[in-house]
């Protein structure tokens, strides 16, 4: 069995984000990276998949300059076999459709039985990409997986809707999944598995050779949203401001919707 | 400007978002349609045409059935712009007919800016403006980011969409929300007591107003520690760390324990009868009332909402 | 010269960490609060992520990583739980280690293989009420009978005692041979007859660490316990011991960082006069030289675990390093409650607690007095 994850290195969401020189993206100096957190989910349930079917081969994907090996070797460290450095110094300027491309490019011929992808990345979170490479492959596509089952080229999944609600499908290989947190308890990389990554396979292929897709849309301005501080005080009687307080969630919050 | 908002429909029932699809559109303005794949015995509150395919013959649903109901759709009607809620329906679909349609899609708009779309980036810790190179642009929208004042009374207009086609992908059920232990991390929504409730009994006052806002209830340490609230709900450096898209925090003055613990919620409303307690430094709303009051009525306003 | 940990050592610090404060840190403090050693979580775990027996070869069940990755380990547990961090440094540099380095190939297939898996927890006995660093004052007898052994004697303040399956103890086998000669290493599994503990002691800090009494009467071991030679003891618990210093020396600096960050994030956080404290000059200062000082203990600690990993002499270095770090986890953590003024004294953070767990690092294993004794003879010799 052939199996691709697709994992993308992000900045810790923790850390003090600044607005890069040109404006269009954070500025990538400074940040601490780690692995994108539903892309951990991906890496395991590859994992998991590899050791319920044993004979299984994980290639990790990742698209960015040198620094995002740190992150694939995390992935290697974790289970995954081999991985596929597509190396690009502008991974943010380019959008979720030509990464997506690139991916598709890379995996057309190879004949993945299973793609994995995170169904989102934390720093641009448009959740493209996962399903872009299945139609761009056409192959199946679910996607915020929370549970995953396989037998004998079956899958059967549960995706998570709103409201706690899930949804069990069925489909069978090759497809693509997107996974959702909680859809396992990824693995901590064990010292022996660490120290067994750095002679697996890491093959770094220049971005040039896998893009064809053309960019579809581009980032104008990025900046910091109205800051808090010194919020807004109201007093009154308590009937007046239950239906402000109320107002103001509706008009502010998405959370009376 | 020509746009076709993406209704949903499940197991039944439409949802409710779908005055947001019409929100958006009004801001944008210019023409709009709608499509489902629904039922017309649960039709959407719309003053305008749905095209509606029979979620009988095509099912709950199936990406692929669902894409190809939709392009025939677009097709007839040549939109510029195709709007879904950024759902598990919404950003299931959107990317399929994005590249279907060579469009170029944002995802989770939050506003419409003189002809810019603005989405979150990092955690909603910066803004990004977006713009499309394409003739078309597909969007889908945060949920709550866009709202109607006021709900069209009117039923649409319905033309019926039929195609052949079948999809890879097989339905299997719906599996109910557990109940169990809570989550507070995972909770969009918490609303939380501290020592100025004043006794154990008004813990229900607090989980009732997060019941009506579809949130769960939290505690600061002395509340936990008087055992008026259990331990997994306290927030705090000795409880949970969480960052919900709302905090309500009753009674809470603010110690630095608990800020530390909540401070990266999207958006907090305090309540409190201390203008000048420090939880006001990270409120967005601080109320000046006794929560004894407010609460129970704040309450029961949502619940008949 | 260069500074930069290697890949391995990123990824095992970020994995280390990644774990101690998702797994070990929830429960420190009412672990330190409740005196109990939580041994799946604190033990086991450690040997399921392969931290048990990170710096042996891989045909001792080990990971055949370098001392430095071993010194990140200790520390990264240290930061959230020093208990955790002793524990880890007590098995492996006081036993595990002694084995690999003196034991037969025959003892290390049985005795090192199942410790560096983390099946096994070890332990190490060399203190008495009359020797603890002035090991030539050992009191415990080991006298041949046939092909036994046989132990008289009380071994105390035993890191991990009670609770560990494998023992390296130290007992005196010739009665006539002066001070450091005459004493012999053995290896003793709990259970043995004759071997049982006395108290546990009620400590100050790493409270969430067992320390306990050993002893032994008329305990039997067959001849094959004896670990190196006969009458080498002494050398067994010197080379044990500058090992066993650079676990603890990264223990103090996981200690020292802990308490540093708490104190950088408090004094982001706490206004005084309306201005965050960190705004401070006086808070500034203090920051600065606690940072700077845990950089340049931990630059020694390093350099130390890289003397060890390429097989040069560092009994100096790891007396230096444990000096240097032990001194500056005490000073950085009594700062760092100061930072936090009130709040800190109080257990609501875990400073207080950093500053009681830090005060050990500067007594066991050699207190600072033993390790300037062991630089300043090196440069007089």
């Amino acid at each position: 069995m052939n199996v691709l994850v697709c994992i993308k290195q992000v900045p810790d969401m923790e850390s003090k984000f600044r607005v890069d020189a040109a404006g269009t993206w954070y500025d990538t100096t400074e940040l601490a990276w780690r692995m994108n957190e539903y892309d951990e989910y991906a890496v395991e349930q590859a994992v998991r998949l590899k050791e319920q079917v044993k004979d299984a081969d994980i290639t990790v994907l990742s698209i960015g300059s040198d620094k995002v090996k740190e992150t694939m070797k995390k992935a290697l460290a974790m289970g995954c076999d081999r991985g596929a450095h597509i190396a690009d110094d502008n991974v943010s300027g380019k959008e979720p459709c030509e990464i997506a491309g690139v991916i598709a490019e890379y995996a057309k011929e190879k004949n993945f039985d299973v793609i994995f992808t995170g169904m989102q990345s934390q720093d641009r979170g448009s959740g493209q990409v996962g399903v872009l490479v299945a139609e761009m492959l056409t192959l199946p596509a679910v996607t915020t997986i929370v549970d995953f089952v396989y037998s004998d080229g079956r899958i059967e999944v549960k995706r998570e809707l709103e409201g706690g609600i899930k949804a069990k499908v069925a489909f069978t290989s090759p497809a693509v999944v997107t996974c959702q947190l909680g859809l396992n308890t990824p693995r901590y990389p064990t010292l022996p598995n660490i120290m067994k990554a750095k002679k697996k396979e890491l093959l770094s292929i220049p971005i040039k050779d896998l893009l064809k897709v053309d960019a579809r849309q581009h980032t104008d301005k990025v900046y910091f949203p109205e800051k808090k501080g010194g919020g807004l005080i109201i007093e009154g009687e308590p009937a007046e401001l239950a239906d402000k307080l109320i107002q103001i969630l509706k008009e502010k919050t998405g959370v009376l919707a | 400007m020509k746009l076709l908002l993406v209704a949903e429909y499940r197991d039944g029932k439409t949802l409710g978002n779908s005055n947001e699809l019409i929100a958006f559109a009004e801001k944008v303005g210019g023409e709009h349609a709608m499509f489902m794949v629904g039922s017309v015995s649960s039709l959407p509150q719309y003053d305008g045409k749905l095209f509606l395919a029979d979620a009988e013959k095509y099912g709950e649903y199936s990406p692929t059935v669902h894409k190809h109901l939709l392009l025939e759709v677009i097709g007839r009607e040549n939109p510029e712009i195709i709007v879904f809620c950024h759902s598990s329906y919404g950003w299931d679909l959107a990317p399929r007919i994005a590249w279907a349609l060579k469009a170029g899609q944002v995802s989770e708009v939050v506003d419409y800016v003189e002809g810019t779309l603005v989405v979150p980036m990092c955690n909603a810790k910066l803004r990004r403006e977006v713009e499309v190179n394409t003739d078309v642009t597909v969007v889908t929208l945060q949920a709550g980011a866009f709202g109607l004042a006021e709900l069209p009374t009117a039923s649409p207009s319905v033309e019926q969409v039929d195609i052949d086609g079948t999809g890879a992908i097989e339905f299997l059920g719906y599996e109910e929300a557990e109940a169990g232990g809570v989550d507070l991390t995972k909770a969009e929504i918490i609303v939380s007591a501290g020592r100025g409730i004043g006794k154990p009994e008004n813990v229900k006052m607090v989980a009732d107003l997060a019941k009506a806002l579809g949130g769960e209830y939290g505690a600061s340490r002395p509340v936990v520690d008087s055992e008026w609230v259990e331990h997994t709900r306290q927030v705090g450096t000795t409880g949970q760390t969480v960052a919900p898209k709302l905090y309500v925090a009753c009674g809470i003055s603010g110690a630095i324990q608990h800020l530390a613990g909540m401070k990266k919620s999207e958006f907090v409303v305090a309540i409190n009868t201390d203008k000048d307690a420090p939880i006001g430094d990270v409120a967005d709303v601080l109320v000046v009332a006794d929560l004894k009051q407010l609460v129970p009525m704040l309450t029961e306003k949502l619940n008949v909402r | 010269m260069i500074f930069q940990l290697t890949e391995e050592q990123n990824l095992i610090r970020n994995m280390v960490r990644e774990f101690a404060e998702t797994e070990i840190a929830p429960t420190a403090k009412k672990r330190d609060e409740e005196e109990r050693f939580d041994r799946p979580l604190m033990f086991d775990k450690l040997g399921e992520l392969g931290l048990t027996g990170i710096v042996f070869p891989e045909e001792y069940g080990g990971a055949g990583a370098d001392y430095i990755s071993y010194a990140i380990a200790v520390e990264e547990l240290s930061r959230v739980c020093a208990s955790t961090g002793v524990t880890l440094s007590a098995h492996l540099s006081l036993c595990a280690n002694p084995i690999y380095l003196f034991g037969s190939e025959e003892q290390k297939q049985k005795y090192l293989v199942p410790l560096a898996a983390g099946e096994k927890l070890g332990a190490f006995g060399l203190t008495e009420p009359s020797a603890g660093s002035d090991a030539g004052g050992t009191k415990t007898t080991a006298l041949r009978d046939g092909d036994e052994w046989i132990l008289n004697g009380t071994k105390i303040f035993i890191t991990s005692g009670g609770d560990a399956e494998t023992y390296v103890i130290f007992a005196r086998t010739d009665k006539e041979a002066k001070k450091h000669n005459g004493i012999s290493a053995f290896i003793i599994e709990k259970g043995a007859a004759g071997f049982s503990f006395g108290k546990k002691e009620e400590k100050l800090g790493i409270r969430s660490s067992p320390t306990m009494e050993l002893v032994f009467e008329n305990c039997r071991l067959p001849a094959a316990n004896l670990l190196g030679k006969e009458g080498e003891g002494f050398k067994v618990a010197m080379k044990t011991l500058d090992g066993g210093r650079i676990g603890i020396a990264s223990q103090a600096i996981g200690i020292a960082q802990g308490a540093f960050e708490t104190a950088v994030d408090y004094a982001k956080e706490r206004k005084q006069f309306d201005t965050p404290i960190g705004k401070f000059q006086g808070i500034q200062f203090q920051l600065a030289d606690m940072f700077t000082q845990i950089e340049a203990a931990r630059l020694l600690v390093y350099k130390a675990a890289y003397r060890a990993s390429k097989g040069l002499n560092y009994s100096t270095d790891s007396a230096m390093a444990k000096l240097m770090a032990s001194e500056t986890a005490m000073k950085v953590t009594t700062q760092a409650v100061q930072v936090l003024g009130g709040y800190g004294y109080t257990r609501e953070f875990p400073v207080e607690r950093m500053m009681r767990d830090a005060k050990i690092t500067e007594i066991y294993e050699g207190t600072s007095e033993i390790q300037r004794l062991v630089i300043g003879s090196a440069l007089i010799k």
